[in-house]
């Protein structure tokens, strides 16, 4: 009503205050529906009482009135707009009286919190096995028991037994004790941390980096911290859980291709090109989202077609090195290293300190806008205590590692090689590298493997002849990826049993995994073992699979 | 006077040095001569200076930061000239545990005739941080663990039902700050506004990264971070202050400057130590010397940093095994595991729990990482308000009777996640009432006691102690050890059978590292710490099976018996001290923080500051309001203007944490903390928040009155 008045004056400009004749039935109409409107409210019960009320509260604080206005409306919009998730009020609700929903919920029965434990369950329990005492290339399964050869640890270089490392938190304990006791931006932000992020930083050639505490929560929060609903993200299909889950969280739209398939990425790529123009649809975020070295099958990422593709097509790359860091390299930097592109060509490089550097936490490096970014937006980083102290100063010792002795850089992929060599007895193809030849590219597309040449063949091995995480695949499974694991775990007890070798299945929550991975036998060189020692281990691991594949046929 | 601006504010030499040359680069180093001018400055300058030219002083820092510490207020002086006659008779009370008179307040007339100026007091407090008044033999620092000998200055965390546990409304601020709050946001709002449009058009390098370029989207919209650029900017330097050593009962901040406004600090290479209320450090585990640290210090000789890889894989030892045990043996349920990232517990943990066909209702405070475990689970999600059952009931009668959206099938479970203490509130979770609730609507509950386990109850074991409640009761209890463990991560309990479940599914266990050795021992050594250990023949009290025939109210009713641990569970190479095996130590700790928490919280209720929260929460909000009042409070804090001009750190809290309205401090206690601390800080909360007007309640005792009645205080049911 009271637009509609303002309306009529403004129309009328300021010549005199008389209404034109045109003009007078409508504001009869204006008056009248005025009168009626206020007999209605006068009817409403109580409605006395609120005319009083507001306008001995305007009388009394008339800021008051205006604010209980403001809140009025606010609390309308809030009702109205049904902030918790409130499907309550929606086209579906039933009505039920009080006594009905005593009775629903009575004869409510919810299921068990858990289930039952099955028998698969069990055994996979059964199988984990407990280290007495120290972690490294020896260890012991039980107090006071034989020490094992251990290849089932991440461990690349041999950080976990190494003296340096341990001096290195005795120090820090003694200046810093053990926990931070407290998120970044509440004094939980120490000299060591600062010093971590800009000597990796600076290692690897970006402008800054941030800390997180668990590698894990980096990889499944970085990616939401910057990937919104409605942004794009084109990932590859065999990526690890954890940023399926960030990819997940994200809640953007993921766009897949087929794993370590450049041509299927492009397709996707241009295929959403064409979407957008044909939807004339705004500019939004575009991501690629890989892995260095994939954790599910130990391939490397055609790094520099992926660089080209994202420069072509306008997308930022976040790559996930959380295996590839301390282990790919001339000096450990990852595969940007391997194959010489700077790293700052990669947005946001993510990466761990517990595998490589063999301390714990993770770290996302990249431009300082980046970083600074995560510094408030990324919940893994604002919500959470920061990184242990000892933690970060052993990753800045791993760092100088890196740095000082690239001989174990050699001495690992010597180690990956040899073994590698003596399993390829058992593969469909003959393995031949070139070793140490930067341009090498593992094959795309290696899931239905090569043709068999090899009429012995039991396994193949799809990971990079480079990386440390070695996965091994049956060539003829069974049936059931049930019977498949069982048949692995096998291998693995046959390995431990008669040679003391301890080596494990990659593990997997079955049904949680977006592309189901195939069950793997998982192995991890480490820099330490001699040459005697991994032919021994490879040999070991050759007589099993032999075994336990004979036995089934 | 000047003397001890220095010996607070060291130089460089020492703590800079940490820094690598290539950080230092990174901070682009300006000259320490700050600190050295400032105290050059200030031995001749004696001119007294009021308290509002302090306040000016404050707000043109930090061009001048160094010279406030080196004024005196005349009306601060003459204020504390009386108001400090009594800290002689709380240092004649630390020494005299033995004195015979229980109540400090009984000698108190004795000493109160002598008066002592300004000087006097700062001379006292130079090194107040770091030496204690008293000689002592503990070999932990007095700047990480404070001594406090006084008995007297003690409190057991208990449930008195006669104590409402959540208030039924918080305290209301009066119109005019509402109204003055608001408008400070809008005026920020606008004036933020006109910046970015002259901002963009002039100086279009400084907003390249928020505008697309290129043909790619802008990373993070100008509109999307308009808070954080015009708004959260303002403040940053309450935020994010880097720190050095451990944060104990004091910490060592690095002094910063910043040139751009606020858009990078650069570190002066002077650092200061401040009294710390800001650290999650509650039963004052966090020291890098004593007992906990020497075994931690055994245990890398032994273990090293890392075990190396996945739970799953190799990453499990059998020191994990034992903490896991000991865990489930401190709560006193069946089972738990741990997991290297409190908040990778709820993030792994929840999604194995629930799942699509499942409805989580969270209170609507509820941690960031519950609610990324929860949206990665699947379930559906509904919030109640803040601790209100009643609106809890309601939505639980209204979801089960209309079942799942759209299909109306029955939910397949409904799950219940509370947080016993609330980081930003201080309230407690009214968990007997809950648990009734839990047992009409046979929902499970999920108790998050990331706050809480440690740091109350009579026994040290979270609300379920405190509330006197079988811990078998409750179905999930989570919590972490960054917190009164001084440690890091987190941890799952139950049931054997939900935990050896869990092992399986949680996504923690199959993908995520295992938790470092050393972080382990800490856990193991401050967790024995806090229940003592049993000799090793004495055999310990079996856990009784809980009965479910007996109602809720007489199994509230019993106590549960927390034993001591006995010393097999324990790893070998561990050895404690007759003081910590016995437990002496950890229940010393458990009533130092239940003191200090209760005389605070009601210290500045008599004061009549505006404070959320329980009594017995170690976590003290004091409300702010004003968007302004956040960064001088914080930056007053730390160059106090008072007698003493002891440096205290403060956490600020503001929207999007809190309601835009109810911006806060948050002070966290600790056990840590001596009474004179806390007695310190309300003198500081006192002088700056009668300067701020914070003082927003009824005030009904100054602040003399209110340290010289502080058992009493402590000791009534209600302020
Ligand atoms: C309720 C709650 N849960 C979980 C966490 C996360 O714990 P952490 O800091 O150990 O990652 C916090 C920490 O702030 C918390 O307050």
């Amino acid at each position: 009503m009271s637009s509609a008045a303002g309306a009529s004056t403004s129309h009328h400009g300021s010549n005199s205050m008389e209404v034109p004749a045109p003009l007078l039935p409508l504001l009869s109409i204006l008056s009248s529906l005025f009168l009626n409107l206020s007999s209605v409210f006068h009817r409403i019960p109580g409605s006395p009482i609120i005319l009083r009320y507001i306008k001995s509260s305007y009388q009394d604080d008339p800021y008051r009135s205006l604010l209980e206005v403001l809140l009025v409306a606010f609390a309308i919009r809030t009702i109205f707009k049904g902030r918790t998730g409130g499907e309550g009020q929606g086209k579906s609700f039933i009505k039920f009286s009080e006594k009905e929903i005593d009775e629903l919920v009575d004869e409510w029965r919810p299921a068990p919190l858990v289930e039952e434990l099955e028998e698969s369950d069990i055994q996979t329990l059964s199988s984990v096995p407990t280290i007495h005492g120290p972690g490294g290339t020896h260890v012991k399964l039980s107090a006071g028991g034989k020490s094992v050869l251990n290849l089932a640890s991440i461990d690349w270089l041999g950080l976990v037994e190494a003296d340096q490392m341990k001096q290195t938190a005795i120090d820090t304990l003694k200046e810093y004790g053990v926990g931070t006791c407290g998120p970044a931006g509440f004094y939980g932000l120490l000299d060591v941390h600062l010093r971590f992020q800009s000597e990796v930083a600076e290692f690897l050639g970006t402008e800054d980096a941030i800390v997180y505490s668990q590698a894990y929560a980096t990889t499944a929060s970085v990616i939401p911290a910057f990937a919104k609903r409605g942004d794009i993200i084109v990932a590859d299909r065999g990526v690890n859980f954890a940023i399926q889950r960030g990819l997940q969280i994200s809640r953007s739209q993921i766009r897949w291709y087929a794993h370590g398939d450049m041509e299927d990425m492009e397709r996707v790529m241009q295929q959403v090109e064409k979407e957008r123009k044909r939807k004339g649809g705004k500019l939004t975020k575009k991501f690629i989202v890989t892995e260095g070295i994939f954790e599910n099958d130990g391939m490397m990422v055609d790094l520099p077609k992926v660089i080209e593709l994202k420069h072509k097509y306008k997308y930022r790359l976040m790559l996930d090195e959380s295996h590839s860091f301390g282990m790919i390299g001339a000096h450990g930097k990852g595969v940007t290293e391997h194959y010489n592109i700077p790293a700052s060509e990669v947005d946001m490089l993510i990466a761990s300190m517990a595998n490589g550097c063999a301390a714990g936490g993770g770290f996302c490096a990249g431009s300082s806008v980046v970083c600074s970014h995560q510094r408030i937006n990324s919940s893994a980083s604002v919500f959470s205590a920061s990184l242990p102290a000892m933690l970060a100063t052993t990753a800045s010792t791993a760092l100088t590692v890196f740095n000082n002795q690239p001989e174990l850089f050699n001495a690992l992929q010597a180690n990956s090689l040899l073994f590698r060599q003596i399993l390829n007895k058992l593969e469909p193809t003959p393995f031949s590298v070139p070793p140490c030849d930067p341009a090498y590219i593992t094959p795309s597309e290696s899931m239905p493997p090569p043709a068999v040449t090899n009429n012995e063949a039991l396994i193949h091995i799809p990971s990079h002849p480079q990386s440390a995480l070695i996965h091994i695949f049956l060539l003829n499974p069974p049936s059931t990826l049930q019977e498949e694991e069982a048949m692995l775990q096998d291998i693995v007890d046959e390995t431990l049993n008669t040679s003391q070798v301890l080596v494990t299945r990659a593990r997997r929550l079955r049904g949680q995994e977006g592309l189901e991975p195939e069950p793997s036998l998982k192995i991890c060189m480490s820099s330490n073992f001699t040459k005697k020692e991994v032919e021994k281990a490879a040999q070991a691991l050759k007589q099993a699979i032999t075994k336990v594949c004979s036995k089934r046929r | 006077m000047m003397g001890k601006a220095n010996s607070r504010r060291s130089t460089s030499s020492q703590a800079s040095s940490k820094l690598s040359t290539a950080s230092r680069s990174l901070f682009s180093k300006s000259s320490p001569k700050a600190s050295a001018s400032g105290a050059g400055n200030s031995g001749t300058s004696e001119s007294p200076v009021s308290a509002r030219t302090s306040l000016l002083n404050v707000l043109r820092r930090p061009k001048s930061s160094h010279a406030i510490t080196s004024v005196t207020s005349t009306n601060a002086s003459s204020k504390h000239g009386q108001s400090f006659d009594s800290f002689n008779e709380d240092d004649y009370s630390d020494h005299g545990s033995t004195v015979a008179s229980s109540y400090a307040s009984s000698i108190r007339s004795s000493w109160s005739s002598r008066s002592s100026s300004s000087e006097d007091i700062a001379k006292r407090y130079e090194n107040y941080l770091e030496t204690p008044f008293v000689n002592t033999t503990t070999t932990i620092k007095h700047s990480e663990y404070g001594v406090c000998t006084n008995p007297n200055w003690r409190w057991t965390s208990h449930w008195d039902p006669a104590e409402p546990v959540h208030p039924e409304e918080e305290p209301q601020p009066p119109y005019y700050i509402l109204l003055s709050t608001y408008l400070s946001y809008l005026l920020l709002i606008v004036l933020g506004h006109i910046r970015d449009f002259f901002g963009k058009r002039f100086l279009p390098k400084a907003y390249a990264h928020l505008v697309p370029h290129d043909g790619y989207a802008a990373l993070n919209s100008d509109f999307d971070s308009f808070y954080t650029r015009r708004l959260k900017m303002r403040l940053d330097d309450c935020f994010s202050r880097p720190t050095t050593g451990v944060a104990g009962r004091t910490v060592v901040c690095y002094d910063r400057v910043s040139h751009d406004e606020n858009n990078t600090f650069q570190l002066t290479g002077t650092t200061t130590r401040a009294l710390n209320v800001s650290s999650y450090n509650y039963l004052g585990f966090a020291s890098s010397s004593g007992p906990c640290a020497d075994v931690v210090e055994a245990s890398l000789h032994k273990y090293g940093v890392s075990s190396g890889g996945l739970r799953h894989d190799t990453g499990t030892t059998d020191l994990h095994e034992q903490t896991e045990k000991l865990v489930a043996r401190f709560l006193g349920v069946e089972s738990a595991y741990v997991c290297s990232m409190g908040f990778a517990t709820n993030a792994t943990t929840i999604p194995a729990l629930v799942s699509k066909g499942c409805l989580v209702i969270s209170d609507e405070l509820i941690h960031a990482s519950v609610r990324f475990g929860v949206r990665i689970s699947g379930a559906n999600v509904r919030a109640f308000k803040h601790n209100n059952l009643k609106h809890l009931e309601s939505l639980l009668r209204e979801s089960i009777s209309q079942g799942q959206p759209r299909t109306h099938r029955p939910w397949k479970k409904i799950m219940v996640i509370v947080e016993g203490l609330y980081s930003m509130e201080g309230t407690l979770v009214p968990l007997p009432q809950l648990l009734e609730l839990r047992n009409k609507y046979k929902f499970y509950l999920y108790l998050d006691e990331a706050h809480s386990v440690g740091a109350l109850g009579p026994n040290g074991r979270g609300v379920c102690d405190y509330f006197g409640i079988d811990p078998r009761e409750v179905d999930v209890l989570m919590g972490t050890f960054t917190k009164s463990f001084g440690a890091a991560g987190g941890y799952i309990a139950g049931t054997k059978h939900l935990i050896d479940r869990l092992r399986v599914t949680s996504h923690h266990m199959t993908y995520a590292e295992a938790m470092s050795p050393a972080v382990c021992t800490q856990i193991i050594a401050t967790m024995s710490a806090i229940m003592g250990v049993a000799p090793p023949l004495a055999s310990p009290p079996a856990l009784e099976e809980p009965n479910d025939a007996s109602s809720i109210v007489s199994r509230a009713s019993r106590t549960f018996n927390y034993g001591p641990v006995p010393s097999h569970m324990l790893p070998s190479f561990m050895k404690l001290p007759q003081v910590v095996l016995n437990g002496l130590d950890g229940r010393d700790r458990l009533r130092r923080i239940a003191f200090n928490s209760r005389y605070l919280s009601s210290a500045l209720r008599k004061l009549g500051f505006v404070v959320y929260g329980h009594r017995d929460s170690p976590i003290i909000p004091l409300l702010i309001y004003n968007p302004a009042k956040m960064l001088l409070f914080s930056q007053m804090m730390l160059n106090r203007f008072g007698a003493d001009k002891t440096p205290i750190v403060i956490v600020v809290v503001a929207y999007p944490a809190t309601p835009l309205i109810t911006s806060r401090i948050r002070f966290c206690l600790s056990s840590s903390h001596t009474k004179h601390d806390m007695d310190m800080l309300l003198r500081a909360c006192e002088e700056i928040g009668t300067l701020l007007d914070l003082k927003l309640a009824k005030q009904t005792m100054t602040v003399e009155q209110v340290i010289a009645s502080a058992e009493e205080l402590v000791a009534s049911t209600h302020v």
